[in-house]
């Protein structure tokens, strides 16, 4: 049959159905975490830029040039080949032996979050920008400390610029996590590959991968699209 | 006759002297002495450029001085450079929960309703207690004549229903003083009145007000002084008697003769 | 620092040069064609559905799974062996350069859409009552504005496509990216090897932020304070 036996893709004892959801729950396991280690990262990189002194702005600069300037797979490569030998290095010089691993769920993880922070700190400043002045103002000269002006002005003003840079953030990063396969890492991009390499049905896993991602991709546009409605309450149709 | 204001027995309620101030090449303040007591309704005319909406910015610190002095009440503040110290900023932000400020464009916070943008200062600026603020809120949006409005968001008001929301909004400090930058300037004229007449009622209850305005003939019927920025500096400080039926300077004349209609 | 091998290694990776800027090119060219015509098609009903189902696929999948697809997914169809693609579609260069072009026009075609979005009508009715043709308009207006509008996004992806060639050493391409992973498991020096890779990723796209920048400025005077063009 052309397009595979689809019992293959089913839960029996013939079928990856298990474990494609295991390895579709992986995939969402490495991008949450990465996604808000970038985000807890891309603030501080953000929050550098604008109101750091000369030489953090400087770095902070630096750093989203060259992490948007890389292709993802050699940053991911760096911290798994690259943390391997820095663990190994560790070790020997510790005195312990044998060959030293690291983990390709942290190596991912790690990898992606250094990514996405770069990107991320791009959208928390343009949204931090596009707070209306007038509001901040208005803020500040009813006497308000700059931590209650950013709790109460601009913070609930930015995230409406925000979300939808940070939904695209987030499906990037669900899309970049098939990349930490390389590690070994067993994630629906490896999972979908055994699977493909192993019953030589390769439309019809990688297919199956494809719809993972859809799933996953389809189910968090919608829940951003949601959040991006909640937080326009207030403002007239199609912007200020 | 004034109500919910402090008012000092001792002192002017707000004061500056020295005031200085140079945007890039262009020097816009040289050098402003204006007192206010409680009470006094003060309008500041004067030419686009002479500096009048940077001058009343300084008060509350908005635009921090090159020079000089701002006093409100008990708090002074001479800053020193071009930011301002931890200390500095603490000061200004004392004496701006004595100021009300009233801007041009309203800058009223969208994302939240009418009514929460009153009670915003009240909450987290003063701390008072939700009833509290909540009961004098809607008290302040009768006053100016929006308690219907209080659960609406600020972008589906007019620019005049808005303005008075700002009003209301800054009522709600309990001010010693109330700035307005230009209140009426971004409405539309049928708007106007809705808004001077609002202000019109607060100088009438005794309170202390300093408005920046084009309105020449409101500010010639609702102040008890008037004072005319040229250039950075002030030409005229009078009753609006004596500064628009008998001005001492000749900028002040020329000033005057343009932008007043001379059939009232 | 053992500059030897750095040297030779650089020299070692610029041999992949060429075939990283032949992916790089290439799809940007074919994507962007693909683009245009995904954004003709929209105009039709049924058009515009199966162009909004190819960039719902395309960009909610990840670029790997898409060229996995086709090397090795393809070739398991009888008729797809038979046909008279099959010459370039047994060949991972192909299939690295169908899956990079089909990728970018899905992104391509959306950055397009959005520039002709942000086309304020006014200056549509403007030509349209000073009676230019409506192929005029489009070419005189509609496109200019699109296109200006459209130049930030397209920067940022003309970027992530120099990125996403790197994938192709994934399917025994031997770009930069290819060489890099051939060195690494020859000599093990993993992160000399890969900071070398990257520096050279990282200055091209640097010029790309440049030229575009200097781009953005000579199409856009007003925009940047400049009164003259």
């Amino acid at each position: 049959m052309e397009f595979g036996d689809l019992a293959l893709l089913g839960f029996g004892p013939e079928g990856w159905g298990k474990v494609l959801v295991r390895a579709g729950l992986m995939t969402l396991a490495v991008s949450v975490a990465a996604f808000l280690f970038g985000l807890g990262l891309g603030t501080l990189v953000a929050w550098a830029r604008i109101g750091g002194n000369a030489v953090l702005r400087r770095l902070a600069e630096a750093y989203v040039v060259v992490l948007r300037g890389v292709p993802d797979i050699l940053v991911i490569y760096l911290f798994y080949f690259g943390g391997r030998q820095v663990v190994t290095a560790i070790g020997t010089g510790l005195g312990f032996e044998g060959p030293f691993d690291i983990s390709g769920f942290v190596a991912g993880m790690l990898a992606i979050g250094l990514i996405s922070a770069a990107g991320q700190s791009e959208v928390l400043r343009g949204a931090y920008q596009a707070v209306p002045k007038g509001m901040v103002e208005a803020g500040r000269v009813v006497g308000m400390t700059r931590l209650t002006l950013f709790r109460r002005v601009i913070a609930p003003q930015a995230m409406t610029t925000a979300l939808p840079g940070m939904g695209n953030q987030w499906q990037s990063v669900i899309k970049e996590t098939a990349l930490v396969s390389v590690t070994g890492l067993v994630e629906t991009m490896r999972q979908v590959s055994v699977a493909a390499g192993t019953t030589q049905e390769h439309f019809l896993f990688y297919a199956a991968g494809a719809a993972i991602y859809l799933c996953i991709t389809t189910v968090s546009d919608q829940i951003f699209r949601l959040a991006e409605r909640r937080s326009l309450r207030g403002h007239p149709q199609g912007g200020m | 006759m004034t109500d919910a204001v402090e008012t000092k027995a001792v002192g002017p309620a707000l004061s500056i002297t020295g005031l200085r101030k140079t945007f890039g090449a262009n020097e816009v303040l040289r050098g402003i002495d204006l007192s206010a007591r409680d009470g006094d309704v003060i309008s500041m005319i004067g030419a686009s450029g002479s500096g009048k909406s940077t001058l009343l910015r300084c008060i509350p610190m908005l635009e921090i001085p090159d020079a000089g002095t701002v006093t409100v009440g008990e708090d002074s503040l001479s800053p020193k450079g071009a930011r301002l110290t931890r200390a500095e900023e603490a000061t200004a932000r004392r004496m701006r929960g004595h100021l009300g400020f009233v801007f041009q464009n309203f800058n009223l916070w969208t994302h939240r309703t009418v009514l929460q943008n009153v009670i915003e200062a009240p909450l987290f600026v003063q701390n008072r207690s939700r009833a509290e603020a909540v009961d004098e809120a809607t008290a302040l949006l009768e006053k100016v004549g929006l308690a219907e409005k209080r659960d609406a968001w600020p972008a589906h008001l007019s620019g005049g229903q808005q303005q008075r929301v700002a009003i209301a909004r800054a009522l709600a400090q309990r001010p010693r003083a109330i700035l307005f930058d230009e209140p009426t300037s971004a409405l539309d004229p049928e708007l106007v009145g809705e808004v001077l007449k609002v202000i019109r009622s607060l100088a009438e209850e005794g309170r202390t007000l300093l408005i920046v305005t084009h309105e020449m003939g409101f500010a010639r019927d609702v102040s008890s002084r008037v004072v005319l920025l040229h250039q950075g500096q002030i030409e005229e400080d009078g009753t609006p008697e004596q500064v628009f039926a008998n001005p001492r300077s000749d900028r002040a004349r020329a000033f005057l003769s343009g932008h007043f209609d001379r059939t009232r | 620092m053992d500059f030897t091998f750095l040297g030779g290694m650089f020299a070692n990776l610029l041999k992949g040069l060429p075939l990283t800027l032949n992916f790089w090119v290439l799809s940007l060219l074919g994507g962007g064609t693909l683009a245009l015509i995904l954004n003709l098609m929209r105009t039709t009903r049924i058009g515009n559905a199966v162009a909004a189902a190819y960039v719902f696929v395309f960009r909610g999948t990840p670029l790997l799974i898409q060229i996995f697809m086709i090397y090795y997914g393809l070739a398991g169809f009888g008729f797809v062996r038979q046909s008279f693609l099959w010459p370039f579609l047994r060949e991972p260069y192909w299939c690295g350069l169908l899956a990079l072009i089909l990728n970018d026009a899905a992104y391509t075609s959306e950055i397009l859409r959005g520039g002709l979005r942000a086309v304020p009508k006014g200056a549509v009715e403007a030509g349209r009552v000073s009676g230019m043709t409506r192929f005029a308009i489009l070419r005189r207006i509609t496109l200019p504005l699109a296109f200006r509008q459209a130049l930030p996004a397209y920067s940022n992806e003309v970027i992530s496509m120099l990125k996403a060639t790197a994938l192709v050493s994934t399917i025994t391409l031997m770009d930069m990216t290819g060489i890099a992973r051939a060195a690494i498991s020859e000599t093990w020096r993993a992160v000399e090897i890969l900071l070398c890779a990257a520096a050279i990723y990282l200055a091209i796209s640097l010029l790309v932020t440049r030229f575009s920048a200097w781009f953005e400025r000579r199409l856009s005077p007003w925009q940047f304070g400049r009164t003259t063009p």
